[in-house]
C-alpha cells in the first residue's frame, strides 16, 4: 500500500520539533493513562460488584414470579419451579441454579426475640451459589432432608446469646394470616465478617419454608452463570424457555440499588476521563496552534499552490491522528505497570472499610483489583485520537483562514 | 496573433491598515500573452507583489477587472481560484517554499497530489527532475541542496503539471549570478518547449535582461510596457546548467 504524502508530510513533521512532540506525545499519554487507569480500575470494581452480588446468594440472573419486582413479595411462588429448575440446570453456561423460598420471621430464646427473614433453600446447590452459606464459624451447613434445622448468622447468635445445639424458637405468619410455631435447632453459625450481614442469616431446608408458610414451591431460583459477560444474553434466552407468569430479572433488576450504583461509578468515571481529556485536548490545542503560527508561511505557500481548505485541514489532523496514535502508546506504556499491579496485587480497602463489609445484603471483598485486558489498547486508541483530533480542530480551522498572499512575499503571513 | 492569458483593466487594489488606507495599485491596464517572458520592475511599493497577487488569484482587486483565461477572477469562489491555481499556475517564490521534510521529488509530486494524479504521479514527478537536469537531487531533502537546487526544484514544482502561465516573485533574490542565470536558462528552456509564459517581479538587471518584455510600474500603474530582444535570444549565454 503506497502511503500519500500528505501522511509522510503530516507523520514526518512530528519530528521537525521533537522536543514539542515528545512534550505533547507524553501529555496525551497521561491523560490517556489516567484514563486507562481509571476504565480498568472501574471495569475491575463494577466486575467484582455483580461478582459480589451474584456470591452473596443473589446471582446473576433470577427467576421470579411475575410482579414480583414490584412487589417484593415473599408469598409469591413460581408457576413450575420443579421443571424450570431441571430446564435452568441443563443450560450451557449456568454454573449454579439454586432454588429459594422466603418468609418473614421471628426467632425467640428465652426472653430474646430477633426478626429475619427466613430463607428456605436446596442445601449443596447453596453451598454451591453463595459465600454466605460457606462461611460457615461453627457447626456444618443443613443437609438436605433434615427438617427442623437452622443456620443463623453470629450476630443474631450474639444477640439471642445461642450456641450450637440450641432450639430456636420460630413464629411465622401463613399464607392464612395465622400463626404457625415451630422448634429450630442450631447446627451451624455463619460468620462473613459483616456485623450487619450476619444479623440477618438464618438458614433453613426449602421444605421447612413450605411446610411453615403452607406455601408450595420455589419462590425464586437464583442462577450464577460461567461468565457475567453473558447475564443479558443469557436473560433474553431464558425468557423464551421459562412459563409464561413468570420473569427472568438481571442482577440489576433483583438489586436495584448496586444497578444504579453501577451506574453513577461510570458516569462519574466517564466525568473524570472527561476532564482529563478536555485538559489534555487544551495543552495540544495549545502546541498545535503555536505549530501552525510557527508555519504560517508554509501553510501560505501551499494555499498558494492551489491546496484547498479541505486538504489543508486533512493534513492538520493527520498530524493530530499521527501524536494520538503516539500517544496512546505512551499512554498503554504508561498506564500498563500500574495496571498490572492493580490487577494481580489489588488494592486493599481493609483499613478503610475493614476485612468484610456489606451493603443492602451483598458482601464485598475489601481488596479490588482492576481488569487488564486487549480492550485497553482500542480504549487507549479512541481516547488519545479523540482527544488529540478535537483539539486540532482550532488550529486546523486557523490555518484555513491564514492568507495565501502573503507567500509571495517576505512580510509575516 | 498570440492567445491572451491575462487581461487586467481598471484594475485598483486599495489596503485598509487601521485607519489609513494605501492605494497599492491605481487603475493598472496589463495584457499579458501566450509565450510572454516578461518582468514586472519597479521600486518598491510601487505594486509588483500585489499585481502578482491578483494575476495569480491570490487576491481580489478592489476594482476593475482581472481575467486570467478568459475567467473573471472576481466571480470566483475560494475555491475555485485554488482549483485555477492548483491546475493551470505555478508559483516560484524568493525564499524558494520547499516543504522541508519531503525531499525534492516529493516536493514535486505533492503538487501531483494534490491535483489528484494517481500512482503514476512518482515518475513523472522524477521525470520532471530529469528533464531539468535535476534527476540527481531527487532524494535529497530542501536543507541538503544549495540555494540553487533549491530554486530549481521550486521551478520543477511550479512546472510538474505543465501550467500555461508561471508566476515568480523575486526568483533570483536569494542567489548568487552564475545560479541565478542558470535558472533563468532553465525557464527559457520551458517556455520554448513548453510555450509556458512565465511572469517575473523583480529588482534583479540580469532577470530584466533575459525578459522579452518589461513592465514597469510605479505608484501603481503601468508607466511603461516594452518589448525587447533578451539575452538569452541574442544567443549570449549558455545551456541549462
Amino acid at each position: 500500500m503506497k502511503i500519500s504524502l500528505t501522511t509522510k508530510f503530516a507523520v514526518r513533521t512530528l519530528g521537525r520539533s521533537k522536543r514539542r512532540t515528545l512534550l505533547s506525545v507524553i501529555g496525551v499519554g497521561i491523560g490517556c493513562a489516567v484514563a486507562l487507569f481509571l476504565s480498568a480500575f472501574m471495569r475491575g470494581a463494577n466486575e467484582m460488584r455483580v461478582q459480589g452480588i451474584a456470591d452473596s446468594g443473589f446471582g446473576h440472573l433470577r427467576i421470579a414470579p411475575g410482579g414480583w419486582e414490584k412487589s417484593r413479595e415473599n408469598a409469591l411462588r413460581l408457576q413450575d419451579g420443579r421443571a424450570e429448575l431441571e430446564t435452568v440446570r441443563a443450560m450451557e453456561g449456568v454454573k449454579v441454579a439454586a432454588p429459594h423460598a422466603r418468609s418473614t420471621a421471628l426467632l425467640a430464646f428465652g426472653t430474646r426475640v430477633a426478626g429475619v427473614e427466613l430463607l428456605g433453600v436446596d442445601p449443596p446447590a447453596e453451598q454451591a451459589i453463595s459465600r454466605v452459606a460457606r462461611a460457615m464459624s461453627e457447626g456444618r451447613y443443613l443437609n438436605p432432608g433434615h427438617k427442623g434445622m437452622t443456620v443463623i448468622g453470629s450476630t443474631i447468635a450474639e444477640r439471642l446469646e445461642v450456641e450450637l445445639d440450641d432450639d430456636l424458637f420460630l413464629t411465622v405468619v401463613r399464607e392464612g394470616g395465622e400463626m404457625e410455631y415451630a422448634m429450630l435447632r442450631i447446627v451451624g453459625i455463619v460468620n462473613t465478617g459483616s456485623r450487619d450481614l450476619d444479623a440477618t442469616i438464618c438458614h433453613v431446608t426449602l421444605e421447612d419454608v413450605q411446610q411453615f408458610t403452607g406455601l408450595n414451591g420455589a419462590g425464586e431460583i437464583t442462577i450464577t452463570l460461567d461468565t457475567a459477560r453473558k447475564v443479558e444474553q443469557t436473560a433474553s434466552y431464558l425468557r423464551t424457555v421459562i412459563p409464561e407468569g413468570d420473569d427472568v430479572l438481571t442482577w440489576k433488576e433483583v438489586r436495584p440499588a448496586q444497578g444504579a450504583d453501577s451506574k453513577s461509578d461510570q458516569a462519574f468515571m466517564n466525568l473524570f476521563v472527561g476532564i482529563v481529556v478536555v485538559v489534555v485536548m487544551l495543552g495540544i490545542t495549545s502546541a498545535q496552534l503555536t505549530a501552525i503560527l510557527e508555519r504560517r508561511r508554509e501553510f501560505a505557500v501551499l494555499m498558494a499552490l492551489g491546496m484547498k481548505g479541505i486538504q489543508v485541514i486533512r493534513l492538520v489532523l493527520v498530524e493530530a491522528a499521527a501524536l494520538g496514535i503516539l500517544g496512546a502508546t505512551a499512554g498503554l506504556l504508561l498506564a500498563m505497570p500500574l495496571v498490572y499491579y492493580t490487577a494481580t496485587t489489588g488494592i486493599n480497602f481493609s483499613a478503610i472499610i475493614g476485612e468484610g463489609t456489606s451493603m443492602s445484603g451483598v458482601l464485598f471483598d475489601p481488596v479490588m483489583y482492576s481488569d487488564m485486558g486487549l480492550w485497553m489498547i482500542p480504549r487507549a486508541l479512541f481516547v488519545a485520537l479523540i482527544s488529540t483530533l478535537i483539539a486540532a480542530l482550532y488550529p486546523a480551522w486557523y490555518a484555513v483562514k491564514i492568507d495565501p498572499t502573503s507567500a509571495l512575499s517576505l512580510r509575516e503571513a | 496573433m498570440k492567445n491572451t492569458l491575462v487581461d487586467a483593466t481598471n484594475v485598483k487594489k486599495d489596503f485598509r491598515t487601521g485607519k489609513v488606507v494605501v492605494n497599492a495599485l491605481r487603475g493598472l491596464d496589463l495584457t499579458i500573452h501566450e509565450g510572454d517572458f516578461l518582468s514586472i520592475v519597479g521600486p518598491s511599493g510601487s505594486g509588483k507583489t500585489t499585481l502578482l497577487n491578483l494575476i495569480g488569484a491570490l487576491d481580489v482587486a478592489t476594482s476593475g477587472t482581472v481575467k486570467v483565461f478568459g475567467e473573471d477572477l472576481s466571480t470566483l469562489s475560494r475555491r475555485k481560484r485554488a482549483d485555477l491555481r492548483l491546475k493551470s499556475l505555478g508559483f516560484v517564490f524568493q525564499a524558494y517554499n520547499l516543504v522541508p521534510v519531503l525531499t525534492a521529488r516529493e516536493n514535486v509530486e505533492f503538487v501531483l497530489e494534490l491535483q489528484g494524479v494517481g500512482s503514476e504521479r512518482c515518475e513523472t514527478a522524477q521525470s520532471v527532475l530529469e528533464d531539468l537536469s535535476l534527476g540527481e537531487l531527487a532524494d535529497r531533502r530542501p536543507n541538503e541542496l544549495s540555494g540553487g537546487q533549491q530554486q530549481r526544484v521550486a521551478v520543477a514544482r511550479a512546472v510538474a503539471s505543465r501550467p500555461r502561465l508561471v508566476l515568480a516573485d523575486e526568483p533570483t533574490a536569494n542567489l548568487d549570478s552564475k545560479n541565478a542565470e542558470a535558472l533563468l536558462e532553465m525557464m527559457r528552456h520551458l517556455r520554448d518547449e513548453h510555450s509556458m509564459t512565465f511572469v517575473f517581479s523583480t529588482h534583479d538587471p540580469l532577470v530584466v535582461s533575459y525578459a522579452s518584455r518589461v513592465v514597469t510600474l510605479h505608484d501603481g500603474t503601468v508607466v511603461s510596457d516594452e518589448m525587447k530582444n533578451s539575452v538569452a535570444d541574442d544567443g549570449k549565454t549558455e545551456g541549462i546548467g
